[in-house]
């Protein structure tokens, strides 16, 4: 047991840790419609899941990486007041989810690889999602994206909240951006589940070490993408060209695989997805 | 399966409504325990005969997995199946209570060392694999080790040629492994294409309550999932979809019988047939027999 807290620096730690959780949702980074913009060529939009809408929360479709095709899904979060409530923050419904799994397949069909931007505070929570099965949404885009023949690599852009997030992180390589979240739920829901008050938000930040740089300890995350100071939102250009950079490189070690050796790799990933630890006492910030 | 099959859900009654607070304390008398849908008191052992379903309201109340296991098994076929549940607390978590004193106290309170029990046996004469998780484990969460578990299940159905039979029942995620619990389920998933890839029917019985990381994982990957009499299923809890919606819930909300309506889960399946649903179902995916090694 540590020394007892003095609760002013207890405060302040909370702050600290909670100050992440701002930064990473900072309206002035750059979305994934704006990255798609940045980092490829050719991008072309394809939409509806098929079944029932078309869910602007996510955003698919074809796009070279260089000269090379790929299929691009991503997480949009909005610009403004009016994108924001178009892509819905962010929040996926169920189609969003089967609209994925839709281009997932797709890729798989002509072998293209599947490039994921993950940038959701959670899974939309409503009457309608789940009506049309939030969770069986999210749970067969994940085992779609675990067993694609293709190379799939994920991109913590800033907010990786939830299953919501997972359902399109389950990949051969998983990248962040150095000032990103990736957590369990939001600080908010974690908050009302542990302490049932969901305005102790920053109490359950500071516990939860949401920065991705846990992520990247855990082994979850296996690259960190540099963010000059302040951080995406000030520099969107320079960070875009180091993903890109990251992208490529994780493109042409997966691609380099024979096919059976990348699957056999995918699944001894995930039969233990997070074997790093952090050690008690180190500081959450 | 006869036509005249009493199995068919009972709709008479209207859902429970979700309880917010604390569980309702009765007067207790030695030796007898209350249904928490009525409130009427029954003497123990007979209600546990019954499989804790209330003779009077027919509401299924919580069972423990161990109960569930060797209720669908026959008898003499019950043999357990070791499913380590490791020591680690990734996060050293520490949010006043330190997470590790937690489980500890969790372990000793409800004598059981993690989320899953797990055995082999037959089910009517049906060899298989059943896992169940206990609620009263810390909400069924699920964490690092409970993961570890269902891969465990998963590898021994396979590498035996067993079908696997999963009763889930869980809040979600356990909060307190962070990031960890998250990936819990990307690791399920891994399992459950296990069973896919060796041909193995997978079958899911979802439990009053089945939420979150596992309602969204492995709960629903399953090829047949039936589902308890009024049991609470979804992906968000109720009270966060009322905060974030402002709006009243419609009847019924995330009820075994709103999903089914919603065509999510494929059968409600009351509890005293649920062995002999899961019998006929397995009987029928394994006809060819085609996956079955010996």
């Amino acid at each position: 047991m540590p020394e007892a807290a003095d609760p002013a620096s207890v405060t302040a730690r909370e702050a600290q840790a909670f100050a992440r959780v701002t930064l990473a949702r900072h309206p002035d980074r750059p979305r994934a419609l704006r990255l798609i913009e940045l980092l490829f060529s050719d991008w072309t939009e394809l939409h509806g899941d098929r079944l029932f809408a078309d869910d602007r929360a996510v955003v698919g479709g074809p796009a070279r990486l260089g000269n090379r095709w790929v299929m691009v899904i991503g997480q949009e979060k909005g610009t403004d007041a009016r994108t924001r409530v178009i892509h819905n923050f962010g929040m996926p419904h169920p189609e969003g989810y089967r609209k994925a799994k839709r281009l997932m397949l797709l890729a798989q069909k002509f072998g293209l690889p599947l490039i994921c931007l993950v940038d959701t505070p959670a899974a939309h929570a409503g009457v309608e999602a789940e009506e049309r099965g939030q969770a069986w949404a999210i749970a067969d885009s994940m085992l779609t994206m675990f067993g694609l023949k293709v190379p799939t690599i994920s991109v913590i852009v800033s907010e990786g909240g939830s299953g919501g997030a997972l359902a399109l992180a389950v990949a051969d390589s998983v990248l962040a951006l150095e000032n990103a979240i990736y957590t369990v739920a939001p600080p908010e829901t974690c908050a009302a589940i542990l302490y049932r008050d969901a305005n102790q938000k920053a109490r359950a930040a500071l516990s939860l070490r949401p920065e991705v740089a846990t992520a990247r300890a855990l082994g979850v995350v296996d690259e960190l993408v540099p963010e000059p100071s302040p951080g995406a939102h000030a520099h969107p250009l320079v960070v875009a060209a180091a993903l890109k950079g990251a992208l490529v490189r994780h493109l042409c070690d997966l691609e380099a695989q024979p096919r059976d050796l990348l699957l056999e790799a995918r699944w001894e990933r995930y039969e233990d997805p997070a074997p790093g630890s952090i050690p008690p006492g180190s500081p959450s910030a | 399966m006869t036509p005249q099959s009493p199995r068919k859900p009972n709709h008479d009654q209207p859902p429970r409504k979700p309880r917010l607070g604390p569980r309702p304390q009765p007067v207790s008398s030695p030796g007898t325990v209350a249904c928490s849908g009525c409130q009427r008191r029954f003497v123990k052992s007979r209600f546990d005969a019954a499989l804790r379903v209330c003779p009077a309201c027919n509401h299924h109340n919580r069972l423990p997995a161990l109960m569930r296991v060797r209720n669908i098994l026959d008898a003499e076929s019950y043999a357990p199946l070791p499913t380590p549940a490791g020591e680690r607390d990734p996060l050293s978590f520490d949010d006043g209570m330190p997470y590790r004193t937690r489980l500890e106290h969790e372990r000793t309170s409800k004598q059981v060392d993690e989320v899953f029990h797990a055995a082999t046996g037959t089910i009517n004469g049906i060899p298989a694999a059943v896992a169940a998780m206990e609620f009263s484990f810390f909400g069924g969460s699920l964490g690092e080790a409970a993961g570890l578990q269902f891969l465990t299940v998963c590898k021994a159905a396979v590498q035996r040629g067993l079908p696997l039979v999963c009763f889930c029942s869980s809040g979600g995620a356990r909060m307190q492994e962070g990031l960890v619990s998250l990936m819990q389920m990307a690791r399920c998933t891994a399992a459950v294409s296990l069973l896919a890839d060796a041909s193995l029917p997978y079958m899911t019985i979802l439990c009053d309550p089945c939420f979150g990381g596992v309602s969204a994982s492995f709960a629903a990957q399953a090829d047949i999932i039936l589902a308890e009499p009024h049991a609470r299923i979804g992906f968000a809890g109720g009270r966060v979809i009322e905060q974030a919606s402002h709006g009243k819930l419609p009847a019924g909300f995330q009820t075994a019988e709103f999903i089914l309506e919603h065509g999510m889960v494929d059968m409600i399946c009351e509890r005293k047939e649920i062995k002999s649903v899961v019998a006929t179902l397995l009987g029928a995916l394994e006809q060819e027999g085609h996956a079955r090694s010996s």
